[in-house]
């Protein structure tokens, strides 16, 4: 079975660690492939990560991808502009509106935490359909219960159990990430496996989660870089 | 004056256990000994898990199969709480002030076998 980490920072984003230790630290690990995730703060970082990765990707013998994570709309407007141009577009969820936006676009690949600093889990029965109809996937983030200890690790594990629930019940995709920021928080695949059954889902679903899922997420990649392909359902035949 | 053993219980009333073969990657030139680690697997456990969590898990990392030179060793649980021994492990991020990532070789259900591959 592959494994797939699709939230992982570097030093290019909020990160501490260089692309090499991360994609070393990921193939010792047993990944198959992961995911630089980045803001978009000028259009250059896109040609320079790209440059990095690709020498790197053969190097190592690990799939690279190349992510930007939405932080509010308006940037979300500008990725799905620039969408040929990278892998995966993720939305770092939070804001109710930016949540509820992610879910409703179609060029959206993984909605990031929706339960973020909210009291709330930040995610309904509504948005868990929208969901599954435009193929969005939730992510479940081990850094947020990594980092967190006592009541407040309690209380993001019951928020991301509630958001399990609905996924489960509404079959929105669900991907579970480590979400790191240094090589040292990469994790086994067979730990957040682990944690995606403590947080409520079968062996078999968090399976899913870091290998069938991503795989899907891959194809729709592979097909967006044709050239037949103009926008989520609209193709040159 | 030396205890009397218990009669060995029949095989369908005995804990049906688990092995997780695992290795601890750290800084270079890091070595961990084994009170070291067994302090921090049960303190993670006791915070996540709970006194009475971790009471249904029979968690114990054996002594004898701890090896400090590749850092490798096998942790024992029962077969209906590997998942919550695996996730624990994964939340212990520092030994002392060396950052620590796990890495998860091998579950069996027999010492023989996961030592002959490990």
């Amino acid at each position: 079975m592959n494994f797939y980490d699709f939230h992982v920072h570097s030093e290019f984003s909020e990160g501490e660690s260089t692309i090499e230790e991360i994609a070393n630290r990921a193939k010792l690990l047993g990944y198959k492939g992961i995911c630089f995730t980045t803001y978009l703060d000028d259009k250059n970082k896109i040609k320079k990560t790209k440059e990095i990765v690709s020498k790197l990707s053969k190097q190592i013998g690990i799939d690279i991808f190349i992510g930007f994570e939405a932080r509010n709309t308006s940037e979300l407007d500008k990725l799905i502009k620039l969408r040929r141009e990278y892998d995966v577009l993720l939305v770092k969820g939070s804001d109710l509106l930016l949540n509820r936006k992610a879910v409703e676009t179609k060029e959206v690949d993984i909605l990031t935490h929706p339960e973020y600093n909210r009291r709330d889990s930040g995610f309904n029965h509504v948005m868990a359909q929208l969901a599954t109809e435009n193929n969005v996937a939730i992510e479940i983030n081990f850094r947020e219960i990594l980092n967190s200890s006592k009541n407040t690790r309690a209380n993001i594990m019951h928020k991301i159990k509630t958001n399990v629930e609905i996924c489960k019940k509404y079959k929105a995709p669900i991907v579970i990430s480590s979400g790191s920021v240094t090589h040292w928080q990469l994790k086994d695949p067979k730990i957040l496996i682990s944690m995606g059954c403590l947080l409520g889902l079968e062996l078999k679903e968090a399976k899913k989660t870091i290998s069938e899922i991503p795989e899907n997420i891959i194809k729709m990649i592979k097909e967006r870089q044709d050239e037949k392909w103009i926008r989520p359902g609209v193709k040159v035949v | 004056m030396e205890q009397k053993k218990l009669k060995t219980l029949k095989p369908t009333l005995r804990e049906k256990e688990r092995y997780v073969a695992f290795q601890v990657i750290s800084e270079e030139g890091e070595e961990f000994n084994y009170s070291d680690l067994e302090a921090a697997i049960w303190n993670t456990m006791l915070d996540f898990l709970g006194e009475e969590g971790v009471s249904k898990t029979s968690v114990w990392l054996m002594k004898d199969c701890w090896d400090p030179k590749t850092q490798k060793g096998i942790l024992r649980c029962n077969n209906k709480s590997v998942q919550e021994v695996i996730a624990s492990l994964g939340l212990i991020d520092r030994l002392g002030d060396n950052r620590i990532t796990f890495k998860i070789l091998r579950i069996s259900g027999t010492i023989k076998s996961i030592r002959e591959k490990l």
